[in-house]
C-alpha cells in the first residue's frame, strides 16, 4: 500500500517516497502463503475473527451527534474506490463510505481482519484457486436500494479497467483468471469468467493460488457498485455509500463532507458506529495551521484531528497534553537499495551501512526518531508474520560508525568510493537531508555525487535503469501482514530489468531466488511465514543489498473531545471507523 | 507584491509645486543631494542601509570574528532527540556559541546565515535593479525616439509584461530554466540564482521604460535635439550623448525606489518556495521558520527584523531621494 | 467615447492572445509531461505512455496544439487520454493534471473567496484612505497631519508579507484575537461567520494598502482646494463641509481611481500571500498548490485569468476615469 502522502506532503515524500506495492507490469510471482487460520494476535492486521458479530460495540463514553472536521496537507488524487491505493483515500472510503467484503477493526491495540458486507471471511477451495463470499441480507445503498451480489461482481470486474481507472491495487489481475487478458467492463463488456453470482453468494477464480484473499478482499475496490449507475469519469466525485457515512459535498482537492447514512443498518455491520452526524475534511492544509488549531484546543478545536505526522514543534507542544497524541507503527521500511550490478563488493556495501547517518539523516528530514521514525535491521517490519530480529551491522541501525566503514573501504581498497544517489531540489527538507548524507558518507570515506532531481521526477528518475546513480531510497510497504508480500515482489531475480524496476537493488542471486522458489511452491503457509524472517535473515547478512533506514511511525493529533481516535496499524491512519465525540 | 514602484508614475499628482529659490550656478543633481543632506530620516536610513551592505560584504568575516560557521551543524550532536538545539534558545539562555541559537533538525547556526542572508538579500536585489534599469533605460530611449510600429510593439510588449501576475509567472518560470539548464548537479545553484535573476530583471524594467520614453518624447522635440539631429549626430549618439544626461534624475529615482522592491520581492519569493536553495536567504528562513513560531520565536524573528529593517530604511531613503530629485514634490 | 472604449477593448484581446501563447508555451517547455501526469504510476510502460501522447494530441505540430487549446475555451473539449475520458465543457481551460477534474469548474468554486478576499480589502482600503487623506489635508500641517503622512510612509514602506505574517501569528494563532476558521460561504455558513473569518484579512490587506489613497488624496484635496471654483463657492458662502463635500472630494476621487487601477496587479500578487498565509482556499493558494504539484492546466488558467483581470481592470479605471473629470478626453 502507498502512503499518505501522494503529492504535496512535501516531508519526507521525496527522499523517501515509498513504491507502490504490487511492483512492476506482470511480475508473475506469488506473493501469498499466509495462514486463513483464527487470530494469531501481535502482528499488523494478521489477526483475523470471521466470527465478529453485529452490530459493533459502542463505547461507553461515546455521545451522540457532533461533527468532525480532519485537517490535512494531503490531498486524495482519487476517492474512486476501484482507485483508491493510498492510505489516505482507502481509509477515508472504508471505515466510512464504502463496504468492502471485509474489513480491519481494531481490538485491543490491533488490527483485525473482520467480515464486512460478506459473512465471513471467504471459504476458499482446497488449493487456494476459488474463493466464494457470502452478501449479508439487508445490506442498502444510500438512496434505500438493495445490495446485490452483482453489484459486488461488477467492482471487482471494474477493478480490472486499469488504463481507465489507473494507479488502483493490480493483484487481480496477477491472481485472477483471464486477469492478463480481460480488461474491464468498458472495454470487454461485463463477460467474465473469473466472478460468478449465484444467490448470494460470489465466486472469484483463480489463475494460480492466492491464499490471501481475504485480505484482499478488505480494498474498497472489493465494494459494490450498481453498473447502472457508474460512469468511470465521474463516480470517484461520488461513490454511492454503503457505510455510515455518504458523500454529502465533495470538492475535489479542497474539502469533503460526510453526512450519516440512513440506509446503513448497524445489525449487518460488525465494524462500524454510527456516533457523529458527520465529517468535514479540509485538504491542502497548511501544517503550521492545522497544528496550532489542534494543539489550541478551542471551540470547534476540541472536535478536529489531522492524520498528519505530527512536526518537531507540534510534537514539543503536545508533550503538555499527551492524551491528545495517538502514535503507533505502519507496516512500511524505509531503504537505502544498493545497486547490486554497480557496487559489487560486500564490504563496500556494508561499509555504506556503517556510514549512514541515519540520525542526522532522520532529523534534517523532519523526522522524530522513536516517533515517525523507528529504527529497525529487519526489512519485514514488527509485526509481519515469522519476522526475525536480527543485526548484520551490530550497530541497531542508528549508530553511525565512519570507522569501520573507513576500516572496510580499505579492506576493499575502495577508498574514496562515489555514492551517486538522488535528492529533490525542489524541497528544502530533502536537501538538507542531503547535505547530512554528503557528510556522513564523506566522514565514512566515501565520495558523495548528490544528483539533484525534483519531486515530481524522483520517481521516475529512480526506476530508470540508465540513471547515473547507485543507491536508491526508497521503501516498501506490507499491503497485508506476510512476508511473502515482500520479497517475491521486490527481491526476485525475475523482476531485474522489468519496467518501472520493481527491484531497485538489482538483486539477483541463483541461491537465494532457488530459495524463494522453494518457498513459494513447497512449504505450507505457516512454514512459509518463518522461512521468510529467515530468508530476510540470510539475504542480509550474507549479501546486504540494502540500508535498512528505518520503519515509519505514526504520530497524529486530535481535540480533547475526540474519542475512540486510536492508530490504524495497518495502514498508519486514524481508526475513523469506530470514532466518536466524548462528553 | 510587485516590483512596479507605483510612486513613479503618479508622483506629479501629489501636492502642488512649491517655488524653491534656485542657487546659480548648480546643477539639479546638485540640487537634490544637497537637498538629501539636509534631510535627517534620509541620513539615518542611509546609515542604516550602509551598515547592511559593510554585513552583506564582510559576512565570511563577521562569521569568523563571531565564531560561527554557516551550515556547519550536526544534527545529531548541535540538537536533541526532539530536534530542538542542544545549546541556546530557546531551551537555554543566551549563548555566544550561537548567539542567534541554532536551527532545529539541522543544528545550522542562524548567526552565520543571517549575515549570509544579508548579503543574497542585497546582492540579488543590486543585480536585479541594475539588470532592470539598464533594459528599461535601453528600451525606454528607444520606444521614445523610434516612431510609429517599433514603438507601438513595444508599448504593446509593456503592456503585456503588466498584464502578466508577476508571482505566478516567476513560481512557474523559475522551474522551467532550472530543468531546461541544470542538468549538471554541480552547476544546479549557479543556474537556480540565474533564473530568480532573470526573473527578477525581466519583470521590473517597464514603469522605468515607460517613464523614459514619455520623456524622451518630450526632449525629442527641443532644441538641441533638432540641432543636433540637423548637424547629422547619428542616432546612437544623440540618445546616449544628449538624451540620456537629461534622464539621470527619473533613473536614479527608479534605483533607488528599485532596490527595496527587489529586497521585498526576492524575500517574498522565497518565502513562497522559490529561489536558491543552498544559498541561505531571509526569505526561505522565515519560511522554515513559520511552523517553530510557538515553540522557537527567535527562529522567525532574525531573518523578519533583517527584511523589515533593510526595506524600511531602502524605501523611505527612495522616498526621500525621489523627493530631492523631483522639486515638484514635497514632503 | 465608444470608438475608444472599441479599440482599448481590441489591444486588451491582443494583449490576452499573447498571454495565452507565453502560458500555452509553459505545456510545451514546463517542468512536467503532460503524458506522464496520465500514465499509472506503477505500469507506465513506454507503449501506453505513446498511447497517451497521441491521444492528448503531444506529438502533433505546436500550432494546431494551441489551436486545440483556444478552441477549448471558447467551444469546449472532451479530453481524452488513453482510455481516460473527461468532459470539459465550454469554456474550457484544461484538465487538472492531479484531480483529474475540469479546471474551469474547480477554479469558479474557489473564485468566491478570492473575490471576497479583494472586495472587502479594497473597501476598506479605499474608505479608510481617503477619510485619512481628506481629514488630513483638512488639518493640513498639524501634528496629526504629520503623523498620518509619516505613518503612511512607514506602513508603505514594510513588505506586505511580513505584515500579514505576524498578523495572522499574533492577532489568529497566538492571542486568538481573530477566529482561525478562514473563508466560509456566506450562503451555507451565514454572513456573520464569513464576515468574522475573513475580518483580518481584509483588515491588513485594507490598512497596508490605505496608504497609498490617503497620501494622494491628500495631496489632490490640497491641490483642488486651492482651485478657483473651490474658492467662489466659498465666496458664495457655503459651509467648509459642504464645498469639501460637493466640490472638492470630486477631485479627490480621480486619484483613487488611479491608483485602483494601478494597484489591481499588486492586489492580485497579495492574495497570492494573503491566502497562504491565512490558509484561505482562493484561486490564489490554487495556484500556488498547482505550482507546488506541477499541475500545468491549472497555473495556465490562473495566469491567464488573473492577465485577463488586469487588462479589464485597467480598461474599465479609464473609462471611469474619464467619467469623473472632465478634464481627461479620451482619445
Amino acid at each position: 500500500m502507498r502512503l499518505k502522502k501522494p503529492a504535496v506532503a512535501l516531508a519526507t515524500a521525496a527522499l523517501m517516497t515509498l513504491a507502490a506495492c504490487g511492483g512492476g507490469s506482470g511480475t508473475g510471482t506469488d506473493p501469498g502463503s499466509e495462514n486463513t487460520g483464527t487470530i494469531e494476535g501481535g502482528n499488523a492486521g494478521s489477526g483475523k475473527n470471521p466470527d465478529a458479530q453485529a452490530p459493533a460495540e459502542v463505547p461507553e463514553d461515546a455521545t451522540e451527534g457532533g461533527t468532525f472536521t480532519v485537517l490535512t496537507v494531503n490531498v486524495p488524487s482519487t476517492l474512486d474506490p476501484t482507485q483508491a491505493y493510498y492510505t489516505d483515500s482507502t481509509a477515508i472510503l472504508s471505515d466510512l463510505v464504502t463496504r468492502s467484503l471485509t474489513q480491519y477493526a481494531y481490538v485491543d491495540g490491533e488490527m483485525v481482519l473482520i467480515p464486512d458486507m460478506a459473512t465471513d471471511l471467504g471459504r476458499p477451495n482446497e488449493d487456494n484457486t476459488e474463493w466464494t463470499f457470502t452478501l449479508r441480507e439487508g445490506l442498502k445503498y444510500e438512496d434505500g436500494t438493495d445490495v446485490k451480489a452483482e453489484d459486488v461482481a461488477y467492482a471487482i470486474k471494474r477493478s480490472f479497467a486499469i488504463e481507465e481507472l489507473p494507479d488502483g491495487p493490480t493483484y487481480q489481475t496477477t491472481f485472477f483468471l483471464d486477469g492478463d487478458k480481460y480488461k474491464g467492463p468498458f472495454q470487454d463488456g461485463t463477460d467474465y469468467a473469473g466472478v460468478e453470482v449465484n444467490g448470494n453468494d460470489i465466486t472469484i477464480k483463480m489463475r494460480r493460488p492466492f491464499t490471501d484473499m481475504d485480505y484482499y478482499a478488505s480494498f474498497p475496490a472489493f465494494t459494490a457498485i450498481p453498473e447502472a449507475k457508474d460512469n468511470p469519469a465521474t463516480y470517484g466525485r461520488h461513490p454511492l455509500a454503503t457505510g455510515p457515512y455518504k458523500f454529502a459535498d465533495y470538492k475535489p482537492g479542497t474539502s469533503l463532507t460526510l453526512v450519516k447514512n440512513e440506509f446503513w443498518d448497524p445489525e449487518t455491520d460488525p465494524g462500524r458506529i454510527q456516533m457523529v452526524d458527520g465529517w468535514e475534511f479540509k485538504f491542502g492544509q497548511d501544517s503550521a495551521k492545522l497544528e496550532n488549531v489542534i494543539i489550541n484546543d478551542t471551540g470547534e478545536a476540541q472536535t478536529t484531528l489531522t492524520y498528519d505526522n505530527v512536526t518537531a514543534s507540534g510534537y514539543r507542544s503536545i508533550q503538555e497534553d499527551p492524551d491528545r497524541l495517538v502514535t503507533g507503527t505502519s507496516p512500511c521500511t524505509f531503504m537505502w537499495f544498493l545497486d547490486m550490478t554497480k557496487i559489487t563488493d560486500i564490504n563496500v556495501r556494508k561499509a555504506i551501512g556503517y556510514a549512514y547517518p541515519y540520525r542526522a539523516a532522520w532529523k534534517a528530514a523532519g523526522e522524530i526518531e522513536g516517533v515517525t521514525r523507528v529504527p529497525g535491521t529487519s526489512i519485514l517490519p514488527p509485526g509481519t508474520a515469522g519476522r526475525v530480529e536480527y543485526d548484520p551491522l551490530g550497530i541497531k541501525g542508528v549508530n553511525t560508525d565512519p570507522e569501520k566503514s573507513k576500516e572496510l573501504l580499505q579492506e576493499a581498497g575502495a577508498m574514496g568510493y562515489e555514492i551517486k544517489f538522488l535528492f529533490a531540489s525542489d524541497d528544502a527538507l530533502s536537501v538538507q537531508a542531503k547535505d547530512q548524507l554528503v557528510n556522513g558518507l564523506e566522514a565514512g570515506g566515501f565520495k558523495a555525487t548528490p544528483i539533484a532531481s525534483t519531486l515530481e521526477t524522483i520517481r521516475t528518475d529512480r526506476t530508470d535503469y540508465d540513471s547515473p546513480i547507485n543507491v536508491r531510497s526508497s521503501g516498501w510497504c506490507s499491503d497485508w501482514p506476510s512476508g511473502g508480500s515482500w520479497f517475491p515482489a521486490q527481491w526476485s531475480g525475475d523482476l531485474v530489468g522489468l519496467e518501472g524496476m520493481p527491484n531497485p537493488s538489482n538483486f539477483k542471486v541463483a541461491e537465494m531466488d532457488a530459495l524463494q522458489d522453494k518457498i513459494l511452491d513447497t512449504m505450507t503457509p505457516e512454514e512459509a511465514a518463518a522461512a521468510w524472517g529467515e530468508f530476510d535473515k540470510k539475504m542480509q547478512t550474507e549479501y546486504y543489498p540494502a540500508v535498512v533506514t528505518g520503519y515509519s511511525g505514526t504520530a497524529m493529533i486530535h481535540g480533547s473531545k475526540v474519542g475512540g481516535m486510536e492508530n490504524d496499524n495497518v495502514r498508519g491512519m486514524p481508526t475513523f471507523q469506530r470514532m466518536y465525540i466524548t462528553e | 507584491m510587485g516590483i512596479q514602484p507605483t510612486e513613479l508614475v503618479v508622483s506629479n499628482t501629489d501636492e502642488p509645486e512649491v517655488k524653491s529659490q534656485d542657487v546659480a550656478g548648480r546643477s539639479p543633481t546638485q540640487i537634490a543631494l544637497d537637498r538629501l543632506r539636509h534631510d535627517k530620516i534620509a541620513m539615518v536610513c542611509l546609515a542604516v542601509v550602509a551598515v547592511f551592505v559593510l554585513i552583506a560584504i564582510f559576512a565570511p568575516l563577521l562569521t569568523d570574528l563571531f565564531g560561527v560557521e554557516l551550515e556547519g551543524g550536526d544534527p545529531v550532536t548541535d540538537t536533541k532527540a526532539d530536534s530542538f538545539p542542544a545549546i541556546g534558545p530557546p531551551d537555554y539562555g543566551f549563548t555566544w556559541e550561537a548567539p542567534l541559537g541554532l536551527e532545529p533538525r539541522t543544528g545550522n547556526d542562524l548567526l552565520a546565515e543571517w549575515f549570509y542572508g544579508a548579503r543574497t538579500s542585497l546582492g540579488v536585489a543590486t543585480f536585479a535593479t541594475v539588470a532592470a534599469t539598464l533594459m528599461g533605460i535601453v528600451i525606454g530611449l528607444v520606444a521614445g525616439f523610434a516612431r510609429g510600429w517599433l514603438d507601438r510593439v513595444i508599448a504593446f510588449v509593456i503592456d503585456i509584461f503588466l498584464s502578466l501576475p508577476f508571482i505566478l509567472v516567476a513560481l512557474a518560470l523559475a522551474p522551467i530554466i532550472v530543468s531546461r539548464f541544470g542538468a549538471q548537479p554541480e552547476r544546479l545553484e549557479f543556474v537556480q540564482l540565474c533564473a530568480l535573476l532573470f526573473v527578477l530583471s525581466v519583470f521590473g524594467w517597464m514603469t522605468l521604460a515607460r517613464l523614459i520614453r514619455g520623456e524622451v518624447l518630450s526632449l525629442r522635440e527641443r532644441e538641441f535635439v533638432q540641432a543636433a539631429r540637423v548637424i547629422g549626430v547619428p542616432t546612437r549618439s544623440i540618445l546616449f550623448k544628449e538624451l540620456l544626461p537629461n534622464l539621470v534624475a527619473p533613473i536614479v529615482v527608479s534605483i533607488s525606489l528599485g532596490l527595496p522592491a527587489f529586497v521585498t520581492a526576492e524575500a517574498g519569493l522565497a518565502f513562497l518556495g522559490i529561489g536558491v536553495v543552498g544559498i541561505p536567504s531571509w526569505g526561505q528562513t522565515v519560511n522554515r521558520a513559520v511552523e517553530f513560531f510557538s515553540t522557537y520565536p527567535l527562529f522567525l524573528y532574525a531573518p523578519v527584523v533583517g527584511i523589515c529593517l533593510l526595506v524600511i530604511a531602502l524605501n523611505l531613503l527612495g522616498d526621500a531621494v525621489r523627493d530631492a530629485f523631483d522639486p515638484k514634490t514635497r514632503r | 467615447m465608444f470608438g475608444y472604449i472599441i479599440r482599448r477593448a481590441v489591444s486588451g484581446i491582443l494583449v490576452l492572445l499573447a498571454t495565452s501563447v507565453a502560458v500555452f508555451a509553459l505545456f510545451f517547455y514546463g517542468p512536467s509531461n503532460p503524458a506522464l501526469a496520465y500514465c499509472p504510476e506503477t505500469r507506465c510502460t513506454p507503449e501506453r505512455l505513446a498511447n497517451i501522447t497521441e491521444s492528448l494530441g503531444l506529438d502533433r505540430p505546436v500550432l494546431e496544439q494551441y489551436g486545440g487549446y483556444m478552441k477549448g475555451i471558447v467551444a469546449g473539449n472532451d479530453f481524452e487520454a488513453g482510455a481516460i475520458s473527461i468532459p470539459c465543457d465550454a469554456p474550457c481551460l484544461g484538465v487538472s493534471f492531479k484531480l483529474r477534474v475540469d479546471v474551469a469548474d474547480y477554479l469558479l468554486a474557489r473564485f468566491p473567496a478570492t473575490l471576497s478576499l479583494a472586495v472587502g480589502g479594497v473597501a476598506i482600503a479605499v474608505t479608510l484612505g481617503t477619510a485619512l487623506g481628506i481629514f488630513a489635508s483638512r488639518v493640513r500641517g498639524t501634528l496629526a497631519d504629520k503623523l498620518i503622512v509619516g505613518s503612511s510612509l512607514v506602513i508603505n514602506a514594510v513588505p506586505y508579507y511580513l505584515v500579514a505574517l505576524l498578523a495572522f501569528l499574533y492577532l489568529i494563532s497566538e492571542w486568538g484575537i481573530f477566529p482561525q476558521s478562514g473563508y466560509v460561504s456566506p450562503f451555507t455558513a451565514g454572513p456573520i461567520s464569513w464576515a468574522a473569518g475573513l475580518l483580518l484579512p481584509w483588515l491588513v490587506i485594507g490598512i497596508t494598502s490605505s496608504t497609498q489613497y490617503a497620501r494622494f488624496s491628500r495631496g489632490s484635496m490640497i491641490e483642488s482646494m486651492n482651485e478657483d471654483y473651490v474658492r467662489t463657492a466659498r465666496a458664495k458662502g457655503l459651509s467648509d463641509r459642504m464645498v469639501t463635500l460637493k466640490h472638492a472630494l470630486r477631485s479627490a476621487v480621480v486619484p483613487v481611481v488611479t491608483i485602483m487601477g494601478l494597484e489591481f496587479a499588486a492586489l492580485l500578487a497579495g492574495t497570492i500571500f494573503t491566502e497562504r498565509i491565512f490558509d484561505i482556499q482562493g484561486i490564489g493558494k490554487t495556484a500556488l498548490d498547482a505550482i507546488g504539484t506541477k499541475d500545468l492546466p491549472i497555473i495556465a488558467a490562473t495566469v491567464l485569468i488573473a492577465a485577463a483581470f488586469v487588462v479589464t481592470a485597467n480598461i474599465v479605471v479609464d473609462i471611469i476615469y474619464s467619467l469623473l473629470d472632465p478634464r481627461v478626453r479620451l482619445s
